[in-house]
């Protein structure tokens, strides 16, 4: 365990030294971009996270991490992105959704380059760095976030190994002061890799969708020793949070409901794939198993 | 009674305004002496039916269904039918020849045994007078002679009032007793119809050149039209 | 009510003219309709993608916090079950109600724009996240209620200008328009939220049966037996509707007033039941037009007939929503367009 947190940081070592002999890769460009655009807050503040800030001109209505975004035009976002303002910024790359087609054949016939970002499972967020590392021209200093971020998932890893997995219903949504409409994490997707990262066992593990719509016969046969709610748009003030665990108890027999065990979580930090995942995982791993914080 | 008069004239109106479906802004009417306005609705349609010019039912009705509609103004609180209820229909039916047609669905009949089973229908009413707008308006030569001896045939052995709304001259001589000529919504002449329908009252009702006289084979008077008037324009 | 005499000396009797009498009809339509509706509401709840033991469910001597297949009968099914029968058989009457009024089969519960008034209730307590909750109703199903009564009363009152009577046509006219604004204002609340609203605020105008508490279902109630109650009163009047209001007017029957309470029937009934389950496509439409095919077009039978029909038929199709698939549930929505849809395709083929 502890040899083992050792032998990443002496590897990380070795990495940053050996990259920075390395010559440049041919996909990039001899001078990095310096007006990137970015309709993608995941990867907004992946560049932040890496040093590429400054290289940023443009960002989507929804960033709102780090705070220095919150004075950065915005360009819209996946459903409307609003292509003049972004023509209108001069990006040398702009960081695009991968279902952004019309948007993608515009900027290709301005000749702008663009990066594809597609969301899928939690393995598939640390390359990103990588690649934008590359991209932005700050291989290094990605690579050293990756290994911090690995490391830290791996120390939750080792806390959580060995004790038993409770079943677990993660929940991203539902109707405000109602158990109606409950959107759970299904099978697959990094939500769902998160959690079992942090040593739960998804009750929907079997259904191969990321989001499922849990009914109330689900719930009730599938029988959750956890629930743990997401609450990423809304804050909600630590007297009402009892009001939001008591509407549980209409379901008072699952076992999450019996044995106390509705956690509510707060912050988008929850649902963005991003360098700040890893507290999610942390919070994750600490309602799961509290025993072991 | 006929009301004659050219499209427009008014024909319509004053049927409606008779049966109470209308509300007169200036002045009222009255029947038997009752004015109309004290008269709940229910209270004119037991007395009043009308047959419209055109019907166009929105459902698939059957003929049985449509006739006993007009049993409504009789029924009582849950307008359920009784069996006299459908004595009465099934009297109406034979008087209108309709009988046969009991079970068919209205939309599939003809013109003219449409036009039969909406008079069935008024019929069933049990109405002391008997409004009809144009009842052969859209029917053909045979039709239109079959609907004249069913109304006189209902007025003289029944004793139904009729009051017929058309532009059919020869209808209306063959029909009415009495006329009331409407042009632009005031009444021209009104009387017996021998004395009302002469060649100078129908020239300034149509603008037409006609020639009216009794025609014996008939049986009553028939107006032949002959030319536009054209210095009148 | 009726004068039931076996024997009628003065005239034909009824076997002469093949009248069936409305009371006969009646029975035998209330008969079989409400038998279909009964088996179905008992025998829905015990099917279901989790098997249960039904001995087990009514095993009262295991606790209820511990019996699952308990729990999932009474928690879970059975207010589903309820649920669907008020609401199919609330839009059902709509459906009939409305058809007679407009005298026009096409006519349905979505035509008023009340549906849209919900939706747009409904919307907007997602979006902006309401948390007014009066008593045990949560803030959703209040603003989706607010939001039907609310576009009702616009439509109503935009119809009705003084000095002239309720006029269908314009009525028509102003449900159509309020529709237009207020899919348009959905579309403008639904631009300016994030996507995870915009999903979910598009996931609730399919519809959705999974009450889960009888709460809602015993508050909708009341509204929905009041406008029963008003249909029944204007099934005959419905009827005379049919030649048109004129010819109506001379049968006795006061139009604007049966428009009146058809057009309250109508609201209230949609109004309950979007929110309560959202707005569920075609049943105001094929229900009626399935019944009318079985016993005829006689509003009076027509009316009973459809609200037992519709409650069967959609505990029917939330049946096959919930188990079609394996692990995940349809919304019921979907199965009633997939199942109404052709059949309406079907229906203007045979007019045609």
């Amino acid at each position: 365990m502890a040899t083992r947190s050792q032998g990443l940081i002496v590897l990380t070592l070795v990495a940053c030294l050996a990259w920075m002999g390395a010559p440049a890769w041919a996909a990039a460009s001899a001078d990095p971009p310096q007006r990137i655009v970015s309709l993608v807050p995941a990867l907004t503040e992946v560049l932040f996270t890496i040093g590429a800030g400054p290289q940023v001109v443009g960002v989507s209505s929804y960033d709102d991490d780090p705070p220095e975004v919150l004075t950065l035009p915005k360009v819209g976002a996946l459903l409307d992105p609003d292509t003049e303002r972004i023509l209108a910024l001069r990006p040398d790359l702009v960081l695009v959704y991968g279902s952004q087609n019309a948007l993608q054949t515009q900027l290709a016939k301005a000749g702008i380059p663009v990066f594809e970002y597609r969301h899928a499972g939690l393995a598939d967020v640390l390359p990103v760095f990588r690649t934008l590392g590359t991209l932005t021209g700050h291989e290094t200093e990605a690579a050293c976030r990756v290994a911090e971020i690995e490391a830290r998932l791996e120390a939750v890893r080792t806390r959580v190994a060995g004790l038993p997995r409770p079943t677990t219903l993660l929940v991203m949504g539902r109707e405000p002061k109602s158990l109606r409409g409950i959107d759970a994490s299904g099978g697959i997707g990094f939500l769902h890799d998160m959690l079992e990262l942090a040593g739960g066992r998804n009750i929907f593990e079997d259904v191969q969708r990321e989001a499922v719509r849990a009914s109330t016969e689900m719930l009730i046969a599938r029988a959750p020793e956890v629930v743990v709610e997401l609450h990423y748009n809304v804050e909600i003030k630590e007297s009402r949070r009892d009001e939001e665990r008591a509407l549980w108890q209409r379901l008072g027999a699952i076992p999450a409901v019996r044995g106390k065990r509705i956690h509510l979580l707060f912050g988008d930090h929850l649902v963005v794939p991003g360098p700040r995942l890893v507290r999610a995982v942390e919070e994750f791993a600490r309602a799961i198993h509290p025993e072991a914080f | 009674m006929g009301v004659l008069g050219p499209n427009g004239c008014g024909k319509t109106t004053l049927l409606k305004l008779m049966a109470g479906v209308i509300v007169p802004a200036t002045g009222g009417l009255t029947l038997n002496g009752v004015p109309l306005r004290q008269l709940s609705r229910r209270q004119i349609a037991q007395q009043v039916s009308i047959v419209p010019q055109e019907t166009h039912p929105a459902f698939d009705y059957s003929v049985q269904e449509i006739v006993l509609m007009g049993r409504h103004p009789h029924l009582g609180r849950f307008a359920v039918e009784g069996p006299a209820d459908v004595a009465v229909a099934h009297d109406a039916m034979v008087a209108t020849g309709t009988v046969h047609l009991g079970a068919r669905s209205y939309m599939t009949l003809s013109g003219g045994e449409k036009q039969r089973v909406i008079i069935a229908s008024a019929l069933a009413q049990a109405p002391n007078l008997l409004l009809l707008d144009e009842p052969t308006a859209s029917l053909d030569l045979g039709y239109q002679l079959a609907i004249a001896a069913l109304l006189r045939e209902l007025n003289q052995e029944r004793g139904v009032t009729l009051v017929l709304a058309t532009h059919d001259l020869n209808l209306a001589a063959s029909v009415c007793d009495s006329l009331v000529l409407l042009r632009q919504g005031r009444v021209l002449a009104q009387g017996p119809t021998v004395d009302v329908l002469t060649p100078s009252l129908v020239r300034q009702l149509y603008d037409v050149e006609a020639d009216v006289s009794f025609h014996s084979g008939a049986g009553h008077l028939t107006v032949t039209p002959l030319r536009r008037d054209e210095a009148t324009r | 009510m009726t004068r039931e005499s076996s024997k009628d000396a003065n005239g034909p009797t009824a076997h002469d003219w093949d009248h069936r009498p409305l009371r006969s009809r009646l029975m035998i339509t209330v008969g079989g309709f409400g038998t279909l509706a009964l088996a179905v509401a008992v025998l829905a709840p015990l099917v279901g993608s989790t098997p249960i033991d039904f001995a087990r469910v009514f095993d009262r001597s295991i606790p209820f916090v511990d019996n699952a297949d308990a729990q999932i009968f009474f928690l879970a099914r059975l207010p589903r079950v309820l649920a669907a029968m008020v609401v199919g058989s609330a839009l059902a009457t709509s459906g009939v109600v409305l058809q007679a009024m407009f005298r026009n089969p096409l006519a349905a519960p979505e035509t008023l724009g009340v549906s849209a008034g919900a939706a747009l209730g409904a919307i907007l307590a997602i979006v902006l996240g309401f948390t007014v909750t009066v008593g045990p109703f949560s803030p959703v199903p209040i603003a989706s209620l607010a939001g039907a009564l609310g576009a009702a009363t616009a439509v109503y009152l935009l119809a009705s200008a003084p000095r002239r009577p309720l006029s269908t046509a314009v009525l028509l006219l102003a449900g159509v328009t309020l529709n237009a604004f207020i899919s348009a204002l959905i579309l403008f609340v639904q631009y300016l939220s994030d996507f995870t609203q915009s999903f979910r605020a598009l996931r609730w105008m399919i519809g959705d049966l999974d009450v889960g508490n009888y709460v809602p279902i015993l508050a909708s109630l009341p509204l929905v037996v009041v406008a029963f109650a008003m249909a029944a009163m204007i099934s005959a009047p419905l009827n005379l509707l049919t030649l048109g209001g004129d010819v109506a007017a001379t049968r006795g029957v006061n139009v604007v007033r049966t428009h009146r309470l058809a057009f309250l029937t109508a609201s209230l009934a949609t109004s309950a039941a979007v929110s309560l389950a959202g707005p569920v496509a075609f049943i105001g439409i094929v229900v009626p037009h399935l019944v009318r095919l079985i016993v005829g077009v006689d509003n009076r039978v027509v009316l009973p007939a459809a609200a037992l029909f519709g409650a069967a038929f959609l505990v029917g199709c939330d049946l096959v929503a919930r188990t079609v698939m394996p692990a995940t549930e349809i919304p019921v929505g979907i199965v009633t367009a997939l199942v109404g849809g052709p059949f309406f395709l079907w229906l203007l083929v045979r007019k045609v």
